[in-house]
C-alpha cells in the first residue's frame, strides 16, 4: 500500500509527449536509469525488511513448517494451513470479532473525529494549544495507554469502578465480561484515535477553498446546509485517507488487547493479531501462525481496494 | 490516488513471487548436528546465563549464584543476560533466538512445562549423556519424569514451586474458627468472616485467562478426583463429572461472593495485592507470597499463616499443589558444551540450592537440600512444601501449550458467567482432542 503513484499531470503529459519526440524519450531513459540507480539502495532496503519477510510469511503459510534447532525447514507445498483456519470456530470468532471491532471503532472515530476538527476550526486563539492537547493520547504507546486503562478498569481498585460504585452499580466486572470488556477497549481505542482523525480532517477543512463556501452562502444555503452539500463532499479526499488509516490498523489490532484483557474473558475479546501470535509463538504452530497473518493482510487489503474504488466511483459521479 | 501504476503493480508481482521462490528453496537446507560429548571438570571459557529473575527484588540470587561458581570454577566465567519476567514474551524470544540459531547464550531459564514442546522443536540440547543416573537420582520424587521427553531429558531443576493456602491468623482468632481443610469449609468460614464484617473478601486466587487458570484448576479438579488429559496423553479427560463438580464450585465462589467478580481478571500479582492489603482472608498462591505478605510493604505481616491447600470433602487431605518452578536448559548451538554441563551441575549442587532456599525463598530440587533442617527452618513454607501432594500439568504433551489455552480460556468464560461449567468443560474437551491430534487450532 505504500507504493503510490505520484505523477503529476505535467509529468504523465511529458511522458505522453515522449513517444511523439524520440529524442527526449532517450534522454529520458538514461534519466530514469540515473533514478534507479540513485534508487536501488532504497529499493533493496525496502526489499530485505517488508517483501522478504512478508513473501516468507506467504511461503510458510502455503507449506509444512518444520522449526528445529537450526531453522525453519518449509516442505512441500498444501492449503492445509488454511483449511485449518476456515474449520476453526476460534478463528471464525476472531475474524467476526475484529471485523465488527473495526467498524465500529472507526466509525465512531470518523464522526467523533470530524466534530472535533469542525470545532478547531472556529477556534482561533487556542487552537495550537488545543491540539497539542489532544495530540497526547494519539503520542502515547499504545502499551503504555493501554497499562493506564487497566488501571482504571481494575474491578478492585479502579478509578472505573469506584465511580460506579458512587452512583449505585456494584459488582461491575468491566474486564471480566465480555461485551463489557470489548466496549472498554473500544473506549481505549476511540481516545487514543479519534485526535489522529481530527487533525486529518482539520488539514482538509483548512485547504478547503473559500469561495465555495462563500458562494453557497450568497446563494442562500444555511449552516447546516453548507456543511453537509458543500463542505462534506469537498471534505471527501481528507476522510478517504483517515478512514483508510484507521482500518488498516484497526484490523491489526493487537497492543490493546495483549495488555487490556489477553484476549479475554475465555477468546471473546482476541483480534487476530493476537490469535496470530499465540499460535505462532506459544504453539509453535508457524504454518497456521503464518497463514493467519497472510489471511489478515489480504482480507484488509481487499477491504480497502473495495473501499477506495467505491470512493473513487462516488467522486467520479460528483464530477461527472 | 490510484494505488498503484500497472507497471509497477507487474514489477511488485514478479519481486514477490521471486522472493517466495528463493526463500522455499533457501530454507530447506539446514539440519542439525550435536557436537560430542565433553568431558567435564576442566573446562575453560566465558558462557552466557539468560535467565529472569527470581527470588526476592530487593537482591539478586542469579548474581549471588554466579560468584560462588565462579570462585569454584576460576576458570569459567558467567555473564548474565537479562530475560523478559513475562514467561510467554520469554519463551517467545528463546524460540524465535534459537530456531535463528543464534548462540547469544548458552544457558538458559525456562519454565517447567517446556521440556516437551522445546525437546519436539529441537530448541534444547538432551542432556542424558552428560550427567550419569547417580546425578538424577539427587533430585526430589517426580521432577525428573517432567524433564523427559520420549526417553531423552532436556533440562535440569533449577527450583521448584508449589501452591499454598496463605490464611488470616488473626481472623480466624477473632471468629474462633480452625483453619480450613475442605474447600466446602473454606467457603463456609469465608462467610461467616465477610458476614462478620471482619474482611471484604473470603477467597483470592488467579482466575485470569491464563496458564495461572490451568494451574487453579488442576489442583481443584484433582482435589475432586478429575485430570484433564489421559495419562497416556491421547485424549482429554476434562468432560468429566468430577471436573465439572470442580468447576461449579469455582463459579460458585464469584457468585456466592466469596470471591470478588473482578478474580476473572486476576494473576498472582491482583491477587496477592488483595491480601497484603487486608482485603481477603484465603489466598492461593505461590511459595514467594510468604515472604511478600509479612514483608515490610505489607499489611497484614505478622498474621499471615500457610498450609497445604485443602481438599474437597470426602476426598484424602491435603490437596493437590501443581508443581511450578523453573528449569536450567543448554541452548543447542552453544559453543561451550562442557563449561555449560559444569554449570548445570554446580548449580543443581548443595551449595547453591542451599543459596538458593536460604536467600532466594525457592523450594530447592534436591532432596537433601530441601531436607536439611537448617533449610527448612529459613521458611516456614518449606516444612509444608514437604507435605505437599503434587499434581503435574499435562505438560508431558508435546502440544501442552495449546491444552492449556483450551483450559483456561474455557474455564475463564464459565467463571466469568459466560458459559455453563458443562457447556465450558465439553468445548475445552473437544479443543483438546484436536490439539493432541495435531490438527487444528
Amino acid at each position: 500500500m505504500t507504493v503510490v503513484d505520484t505523477r503529476g499531470p505535467r509529468e504523465t503529459r511529458a511522458a505522453d509527449g515522449a513517444s511523439r519526440r524520440p529524442r527526449r524519450g532517450a534522454m529520458r531513459r538514461s534519466a530514469a536509469r540515473l533514478g534507479w540507480g540513485f534508487a536501488s539502495p532504497a529499493l533493496l532496503l525496502v526489499f530485505a525488511v517488508m517483501i522478504f519477510p512478508i513473501g516468507f510469511s506467504i511461503a510458510m503459510s502455503f507449506s509444512n513448517v518444520n522449526v528445529t534447532g537450526s531453522g525453519f525447514q518449509l516442505n512441500g507445498f498444501t492449503g492445509n494451513n488454511y483449511s485449518i483456519l476456515f474449520h476453526s470456530a476460534r478463528y471464525i470468532h476472531d475474524l467476526e470479532f475484529t471485523a465488527i471491532y473495526t467498524v465500529v471503532t472507526v466509525t465512531v472515530e470518523m464522526i467523533l473525529g470530524t466534530l472535533i476538527a469542525l470545532v478547531l476550526e472556529r477556534l482561533t486563539h487556542a487552537r495550537a494549544w488545543l491540539m497539542a492537547l489532544l495530540l497526547l493520547p494519539w503520542a502515547l504507546i499504545t502499551v503504555v495507554s493501554a497499562q493506564l486503562w487497566s488501571y482504571i478498569y481494575n474491578g478492585v481498585y479502579g478509578v472505573f469502578d469506584a465511580i460506579m460504585n458512587a452512583v449505585g452499580v456494584h459488582n461491575l466486572n468491566v474486564l471480566g465480561t465480555p461485551t463489557q470488556a470489548a466496549v472498554a477497549m473500544g473506549v481505549a481505542d476511540v481516545w487514543k484515535t479519534t485526535p489522529f482523525v481530527a487533525i486529518m480532517v482539520l488539514a482538509g477543512l483548512v485547504m478547503l477553498p473559500g469561495e465555495v463556501v462563500e458562494a453557497a452562502r450568497i446563494d442562500g444555503a444555511n449552516g447546516w446546509q453548507t456543511f453537509w452539500k458543500v463542505r462534506l463532499p469537498l471534505l471527501r479526499p481528507a476522510l478517504a485517507v483517515a478512514v483508510m488509516f484507521r482500518i488498516l490498523q484497526a484490523f491489526g489490532l493487537f497492543d490493546l488487547p495483549y495488555v487490556l484483557t489477553g484476549g479475554g474473558p475465555g477468546t471473546s475479546t482476541e483480534s487476530l493479531a493476537l490469535l496470530g501470535y499465540k499460535v505462532l509463538f506459544n504453539d509453535v504452530l508457524f504454518g497456521p501462525g503464518a497463514a493467519i497473518a497472510a489471511s489478515t493482510a489480504f482480507i484488509v487489503l481487499v477491504v480497502c481496494l473495495l473501499f477506495l474504488k467505491v470512493f473513487r466511483t462516488q467522486v467520479g459521479e460528483q464530477e461527472d | 490516488m490510484r494505488i498503484l501504476s500497472n507497471k509497477r503493480r507487474n514489477a511488485a508481482t514478479a519481486v514477490t513471487a521471486a522472493a517466495v521462490l528463493a526463500l522455499s528453496t533457501a530454507c530447506s537446507s539446514s539440519s542439525g548436528s550435536t557436537a560430542a560429548p565433553a568431558a567435564t571438570g576442566s573446562a575453560s571459557g566465558t558462557i552466557t546465563w539468560f535467565a529472569n529473575q527470581f527470588g526476592p527484588t530487593s537482591t539478586d540470587v542469579r548474581k549471588t549464584l554466579i560468584a560462588a561458581f565462579e570462585k569454584a570454577y576460576p576458570n569459567i566465567k558467567v555473564n548474565l543476560e537479562q530475560a523478559p519476567s513475562d514467561s510467554d514474551t520469554y519463551r517467545s524470544t528463546l524460540i524465535t533466538q534459537i530456531s535463528g540459531g543464534s548462540s547469544s547464550f548458552d544457558v538458559y531459564n525456562g519454565d517447567v512445562v517446556w521440556p516437551a514442546q522445546f525437546g519436539k522443536q529441537g530448541l534444547a540440547l538432551p542432556l542424558n549423556s552428560y550427567f550419569d543416573s547417580s546425578y538424577w537420582n539427587t533430585f526430589s520424587n517426580g521432577l525428573v519424569t517432567s524433564l523427559t521427553y520420549k526417553g531423552s531429558t532436556y533440562a535440569v531443576p533449577l527450583f521448584t514451586d508449589n501452591a499454598f493456602l496463605f490464611y488470616r491468623k488473626d481472623l480466624l482468632a477473632k471468629a474462633h474458627l480452625p483453619v480450613p481443610t475442605t474447600w466446602e469449609q473454606l467457603q463456609s468460614e469465608a462467610e461467616t468472616l465477610q458476614k462478620d464484617n471482619l474482611v471484604k473478601y473470603g477467597f483470592a486466587a488467579q482466575f485470569d485467562s491464563y496458564e495461572g487458570l490451568t494451574c487453579d484448576f488442576t489442583e481443584f479438579a484433582a482435589d475432586a478426583g478429575g485430570s484433564t488429559v489421559s495419562s497416556d496423553g491421547t485424549k482429554a479427560t476434562i468432560d468429566s463429572p468430577a471436573d465439572t463438580k470442580a468447576l461449579t464450585y469455582m463459579r460458585g465462589l464469584i457468585t456466592s461472593g466469596v470471591s470478588p467478580s473482578a478474580i476473572t481478571t486476576f494473576q498472582e500479582q491482583q491477587s496477592e495485592s488483595l491480601f497484603t492489603a487486608g482485603q481477603v482472608a484465603f489466598l492461593r498462591n505461590w511459595t514467594y507470597a510468604y515472604a511478600d505478605s509479612n514483608g515490610s510493604t505489607s499489611k497484614v505481616a505478622g498474621d499471615v499463616g500457610v498450609v497445604n491447600l485443602p481438599s474437597f470433602a470426602g476426598q484424602s487431605s491435603p490437596g493437590y499443589s501443581v508443581t511450578g518452578g523453573w528449569n536450567l536448559y543448554v541452548n543447542p548451538h552453544s559453543k561451550y558444551l562442557a563449561a555449560d554441563v559444569d554449570f548445570l551441575k554446580w548449580m543443581t549442587g548443595t551449595e547453591a540450592q542451599t543459596i538458593i532456599a536460604e536467600q532466594g525463598g525457592e523450594i530447592p530440587t534436591v532432596a537433601s537440600v530441601l531436607q536439611n533442617s537448617a533449610v527448612q527452618a529459613t521458611n516456614p513454607a518449606f516444612p509444608v512444601a514437604a507435605k505437599n501432594k503434587l499434581n503435574a500439568r499435562p505438560s508431558f504433551v508435546a502440544q501442552y501449550s495449546q491444552v492449556s489455552e483450551a483450559i483456561y480460556n474455557n474455564v475463564n468464560a464459565a467463571l466469568s458467567g459466560s458459559t455453563s461449567p458443562s457447556a465450558a468443560l465439553s468445548a475445552a474437551s473437544s479443543q483438546i482432542d484436536t490439539a493432541l491430534q495435531s490438527n487444528g487450532l
